[in-house]
């Protein structure tokens, strides 16, 4: 037990009088709340630069001007032809909407009168978003001329009692990353001090190979922990974001994770010769774990054929859960299917570390 | 005299190479044994075996009394380790390295008289990191101390350092071998076998080729000295050995060394050679035989690389 304490205060102060580890460990997630947490408080209300060229002045295109004004996604600017052109070819405008002379004339005469929208096809967001708004506007107006009510109309409701936002999306997921590349890089020093010659220098004296690996996962798991807090007690303060559900099954998850990707990590570490071979293999799992995963935006928005990648992923189900237990989104997976895969690949994992792992 | 270590037909090769092949001796109590050979010749990979960190082929090993193969945690119980290692933990201090390897065992020396002894008093809060080599060099003696070993295995103990931290270690063996204890060392250096040593085993190709003290080695191959030189033209071997007193040839790179059991007569004769035929002979110089010669006459080679 003494032993245990040792190597548990060596680890300790090894990694305390390592800034860079302090660094990445505990400040990189907090900056990636903040940063995130700024970029989407702004929150659901996106607005968009719209340019407005009326070169008629019936009544109709008056009211059409007023309806969409009327549309909170639109920053709508009134200007000349050759000004708002300008604009838009200067990046100043998302869209600029163009209601001809003789609009109102055309309509008189129950003539199809047209609206001209000049947008950047390169802006992806424009054609997604704008045009069906500029489109049911029209509609709207259309319908409202010719006197027909609506027959359908759509109700949105939310799933969850309370409103889901971004950040309280965001924040379970930076979690569960910040626990990936804790567990991935945590037991990165291994292959240090087999490079160095530690390994064979502690295996010279009594000390267990069991008892120097276990101080090493303990002390990554009380990391962890404070990492975990950290994250929490940040996003709380700053966002408001909450802990709605079960805080023995939350740190049940954090454990499970952290063990999971510090088995992953070991995994690695076992297939690597060395340091500069062990950085790329790393990167070559975190990153793909890190956008595949449903931590920055959900897996819907991802193409079709990646689904088999994303479903295999580890961090895939932790994030799930984490969320779920956070902030009660709803579930992709039921806990107990989260709990198996993270389960499975921590045995997968740590078979295949020990059977590859060269002590020298 | 009781044997400590007791090395019997040991045997260990690594695919078709074979490191150390059918190698047997014995360490005594109070004794400092080093092996000395060129790097590769198998003996960090005796050391290794012997320690238990390395697993023979074949033969049989203990120490002081335990099977290694047997019982190896017992074996790194009672004995000292200091490998070729360079840093262990870069950011905890010289006290604090100390104290967390007095915890791997049972038993464990006071870690601060050791620090005395090895005298690092004045920089045991510094960081391993920021030791200069001779420094980290005590510092990894001082380790393979803190269980308070009967026996001290050392490895390469004063490779690359400077000749005064070379002094420190040696002055530290020999103080350790003042205790009681045994020390098995490992060297490519020949001042350090000669000037350290009680017993040398020399040892190249993974086989021992002779073992005895420093100066019997000596003797028992030369009575006679060395007159080192260097030719401005090459002359076969048969041509210097005709030259009167000359007991043995050896040439490598344009160096020559002549062995004589009467210098003055050999060098007298070898001058009116050079004048005779009618080339420089420079770098003359005259020594006693030392261990270099005794590695060169078994090997044909130098022992440095």
């Amino acid at each position: 037990m003494k032993t245990f304490n040792m190597l548990l205060m060596a680890n300790a102060k090894q990694f305390v009088r390592e800034k860079a580890a302090l660094f990445w460990t505990f400040l990189f997630p907090i900056f990636f709340i903040l940063i995130f947490g700024a970029v989407f408080s702004g929150g659901d209300k996106i607005s968009f630069n719209v340019g407005l060229v009326m070169e008629d002045d019936s009544a109709i295109a008056q009211n059409m001007s007023a309806a969409l004004g009327q549309v909170s996604a639109f920053k709508l600017t009134s200007g000349q032809r050759v000004d708002e052109m300008k604009a838009l070819q200067d990046g100043d405008r998302r869209a600029v909407l163009i209601i001809e002379s003789g609009f109102g004339e055309k309509i008189a005469k129950g003539e199809t009168a047209n609206i001209s929208v000049y947008y950047d096809p390169t802006q992806t967001s424009s054609v997604q978003i704008l045009l069906p708004i500029i489109q049911k506007v029209v509609d709207g107006f259309d319908r409202a001329m010719v006197g027909v009510a609506p027959l359908i109309q759509v109700n949105e409701q939310t799933l969850q009692s309370h409103k889901l936002r971004a950040i309280d999306y965001l924040v379970p997921g930076i979690l569960a990353m910040s626990l990936m590349q804790l567990g991935l890089f945590g037991v990165a020093q291994i292959v240090v001090d087999r490079e160095n010659k530690v390994l064979k220098r502690l295996g010279a004296t009594p000390l267990k190979r069991s008892t120097m690996i276990i101080s090493t996962v303990v002390f990554n798991l009380i990391v962890a922990m404070m990492q975990a807090a950290l994250i929490i007690i940040i996003a709380r303060l700053v966002f408001h974001v909450p802990i709605l559900g079960n805080w023995f099954y939350l740190i049940g998850f954090i454990i499970l994770g952290t063990l999971t990707f510090l088995s992953m990590g070991y995994m690695l570490s076992a297939f690597a010769k060395n340091q500069q071979t062990l950085m790329p293999l790393i990167m070559a799992v975190q990153f793909p774990m890190m956008f595949l995963s449903g931590i920055f935006f959900p897996l819907e928005m991802m193409p079709g054929f990646m689904r088999p990648i994303m479903d295999a992923m580890p961090l895939t189900y932790l994030a799930d859960s984490l969320r779920q237990i956070m902030v009660e989104s709803s579930a992709m997976h039921s806990h107990i299917i989260n709990l198996a895969v993270l389960g499975g690949w921590f045995v997968v994992c740590l078979i295949l570390a020990v059977r590859f792992f060269k002590w020298e | 005299m009781k044997a400590v270590i007791k090395v019997d037909h040991l045997r260990k090769s690594y695919k078709d190479i074979k490191a150390v092949s059918d190698i047997s001796f014995r360490v005594y109590e109070g004794e400092i044994f080093g092996m000395l050979g060129p790097n590769g010749a198998g003996k960090t990979t005796t050391m290794e075996i012997v320690e238990g960190i390395r697993k023979s082929d074949s033969g049989r090993v203990t120490v002081l009394g335990i099977d290694v193969k047997k019982d190896p945690r017992k074996v790194k119980t009672n004995i000292g380790v200091q490998l070729q290692t360079t840093s262990l933990y870069p950011r905890l201090s010289v006290r604090e390295v100390m104290a967390l390897f007095a915890s791997f065992y049972p038993k464990a020396a006071s870690v601060d008289k050791l620090i005395k002894l090895v005298d690092l008093e004045d920089s045991k809060k510094k960081r391993c990191k920021n030791l200069s080599g001779g420094q980290q060099q005590r510092l990894s003696v001082a380790l393979a101390l803190v269980n308070n070993p009967k026996v001290l295995f050392l490895d390469e103990p004063t490779s690359g350092l400077d000749p005064q931290s070379r002094h420190n270690i040696w002055k530290l063996i020999e103080y350790v071998r003042s205790k009681g204890k045994s020390v098995f060392i490992t060297t490519h250096y020949m001042e350090e076998a000669q000037r350290l040593c009680d017993r040398v085993a020399i040892i190249d190709y993974g086989k021992i080729i002779a073992t005895d003290k420093p100066d019997k080695l000596i003797s028992q191959h030369f009575q006679e000295e060395a007159i080192e030189f260097e030719l401005s033209q090459k002359l076969v071997n048969d041509v210097l050995s005709a030259v009167a007193g000359v007991t043995n040839v050896l040439q490598e790179d344009g160096k020559v060394i002549v062995y004589s059991s009467a210098v003055p007569v050999t060098v007298s004769a070898l001058l009116d050679l050079a004048k005779q035929r009618g080339f420089e002979l420079t770098n003359l110089y005259v020594r006693r035989a030392t261990l270099e010669d005794v590695f060169l006459k078994l090997t044909g080679r130098r022992i440095r690389e």
